[in-house]
């Protein structure tokens, strides 16, 4: 799609600004999720009481499971409001990581 | 992420955005262990100083939580390479 000079090929040595955007955008949502993973994480898994500055076993397992976890919940929402999305009639969301 | 379908102009633009999305990040996350920390380990204001258990403590906090957040990338990575993978074989 070419449109007002912004088309998807761009001339060698420019800026395609739509695809540009994208990118920046995924980048965003990247990193929020990962700051809200580290979060979410810290808060269940790592006991506020800092006897040691090492991560134990039981809080390394814990972390290893709260991010698969994470990431589950984080299909399940998205598989759900897909199907609500297309209940409704409308466009599904493009709820994809 | 892949940025390997960009120009040349494109990735350098992308490399001073990353790079100063991750200056950003590091502020952030600055101030948010500050808060952090101070909160989980300072508790007594009987001094202004900080107590070497205290001190302790803040350094335990740190030292965790930059292990944690190390952890989580790893596993965070992991997980997109995955998906990655996964979505490379449709």
């Amino acid at each position: 799609m070419s449109f007002l000079g912004r088309g998807s090929a761009p001339a060698a040595g420019g800026i395609n600004q739509e695809r540009v955007d994208m990118a920046t955008q995924e980048l965003d949502m990247i990193t929020d999720i990962f700051n809200r993973l580290v979060s979410s994480c810290h808060a269940k898994c790592i006991s506020p009481r800092y006897a040691e500055g090492d991560l134990n076993k039981g809080e390394s397992v814990c972390i290893d499971r709260c991010v698969a976890k994470f990431f589950e919940v984080n299909k399940k929402v998205g598989e759900k409001m897909q199907s609500v999305g297309a209940a409704a009639g409308g466009n599904p969301g493009g709820f994809s990581l | 992420m892949d940025f390997s379908s960009m120009s040349s102009a494109e990735q350098a633009h992308m490399t001073r955005v990353i790079e100063r999305k991750q200056m950003q990040d590091f502020m952030r996350m600055y101030s948010s262990l500050v808060e952090r920390c101070f909160n989980s380990c300072c508790n007594d204001f009987t001094s202004k100083a900080l107590s070497s258990k205290e001190e302790q403590c803040v350094l335990n906090c740190t030292d965790k939580f930059l292990k944690h957040s190390e952890r989580v990338g790893a596993r965070f990575a992991e997980h997109n390479a995955e998906m990655m993978g996964a979505s490379a074989q449709k």
